[in-house]
């Protein structure tokens, strides 16, 4: 599985890949988290607001931070 | 040689106090705090919904000219709002009107500017910057209105948002702490009003917000304090050097005269020169001399329009995502708008 975290360093994304690595120790699962910080790869993605999250390859929301509780439903979903 | 020196040290000091004198950082601190608080606390989402494909050009025009005071606290994240709006939107044209004027209303630049440039300029920055986008963009949009959106994006929903009093209540009582700070009244009551103004917002902090929302806002405010004021710090006492070596004087045949070749001159610079947050401000005041009264109203309203909205590197990203033509026209549009508005203030200031 891959996770991958948009966002330009503000302080939201950085709470996000935070939650995320949390998620995924809870749930047991492996997957590879990398972040996403250049401007014109966000926007290729059409994420309009960060931070935002994709599951392999998959934009899973933007705009908002999910409790890790949230997270665990959707990496395990 | 040493009093070349010394006088430029001087004059950068001079700069630093007066553009962060204690009447500016009472009301800017109190700014950045409203900033911090829109960045943690608003739905970007629930105002996207006024930018789909299918909204009506008549809804999506106005709301883009004002949404840049919400969605724009950071002018980095205007270009990723424009693109989405743009290829996956509303289209060209309320992109646009977004771009343009997103910039112009962000709440920290018209309270920074109205505070040392004067309240007359901050209010026309404000209304030029919300009139001239919806110009501009329905212009674009006209010119290139043959073109249809590739998709539409897509608005993954972002659950419960709060109460309505409780956001509006929170945001005026920050407001007011602002206007009370600013206001020219005795020093005792000022500090009663703020302090009572404080406690009614502990009380909403601590009833109504989660913990982790309140060290959002803190976190969020910092950040911006980061990201703007060491490089506004420096930048006003690089400002103040300057001054000693290039007076304002310098500049006077060409922007000291509310003529249309001041205007452009001040628009072109505008475009091009790439100025950082809140930057324009101490160079319009004293690289130019707009507060020692070398530079006219008109080209002042000019640069402050064309200023933070476009740069040449600016331009480079546009072009990536529009195409050389659209930014051609963006660009000279850009120009146009911003002389017309400060010609017409220019005007009315007499």
């Amino acid at each position: 599985m891959r996770i991958e975290v948009f966002g330009i360093g503000c302080v939201k994304c950085k709470r996000l890949e935070k939650n995320v690595r949390e998620a995924l120790a809870k749930a047991g699962v492996d997957a590879e988290v990398v972040k996403v910080d250049d401007m014109t790869a966000i926007m290729d993605q059409g994420i309009m607001v960060t931070p935002a999250l994709a599951i392999d390859g998959e934009v899973k929301f933007m705009g908002k931070v999910p409790s890790v509780e949230e997270l665990i439903g959707m990496i395990k979903g | 040689m040493l009093d070349i020196l010394l006088g430029g040290l001087e004059s950068g000091i001079d700069g630093l106090i007066e553009y962060l004198s204690e009447h500016t950082l009472t009301c800017l601190i109190p700014a950045f705090f409203i900033a911090g608080a829109i960045a943690a606390f608003v739905k970007k989402e629930a105002i996207l919904k006024y930018f789909g494909p299918q909204t009506k050009k008549f809804i999506s025009y106005p709301v883009a000219s004002v949404s840049g005071i919400v969605l724009a606290v950071c002018s980095c994240t205007i270009l990723p709002l424009f693109a989405g709006i743009y290829k996956k939107g509303s289209g060209l044209g309320p992109a646009i009107t977004f771009l343009f004027a997103g910039p112009g209303i962000n709440i920290l630049a018209i309270i920074y500017t109205a505070q040392v440039l004067g309240y007359d300029i901050g209010l026309a920055r404000a209304v030029a910057a919300i009139g001239m986008s919806l110009i501009v963009g329905a212009i674009m949009g006209w010119m290139f209105r043959n073109e249809r959106p590739q998709g539409e994006f897509k608005l993954l929903s972002s659950g419960e948002g709060k109460p309505r009093w409780v956001m509006f209540s929170f945001f005026l009582l920050l407001v007011l702490i602002m206007v009370v700070g600013a206001a020219k009244i005795e020093w005792v009551p000022k500090l009663a009003i703020i302090y009572v103004l404080t406690l009614l917002i502990a009380y909403l902090v601590i009833y109504h917000f989660e913990r982790e929302e309140v060290t959002d806002w803190g976190l969020e405010t910092w950040d911006l304090t980061k990201k703007i004021f060491p490089i506004l710090l420096i930048g006003t006492f690089l400002v103040g050097v300057l001054a000693f070596f290039l007076p304002p004087e310098t500049f006077r045949p060409y922007l000291g005269e509310n003529t249309i070749p001041a205007n452009l001159v001040a628009a072109f610079m505008g475009t091009i020169l790439y100025m950082p947050t809140l930057l324009e401000v101490p160079i319009i005041g004293t690289t130019f001399g707009y507060s020692t009264g070398v530079m006219a109203a008109g080209p002042a309203l000019s640069l402050l329009l064309a200023g933070p909205t476009v740069s040449a590197p600016s331009l480079v990203v546009l072009w990536r995502i529009m195409g050389w033509k659209r930014t051609v026209v963006y660009a000279l549009l850009v120009v146009a708008a911003s002389s017309l508005a400060g010609l017409i203030f220019g005007t009315m200031m007499g």
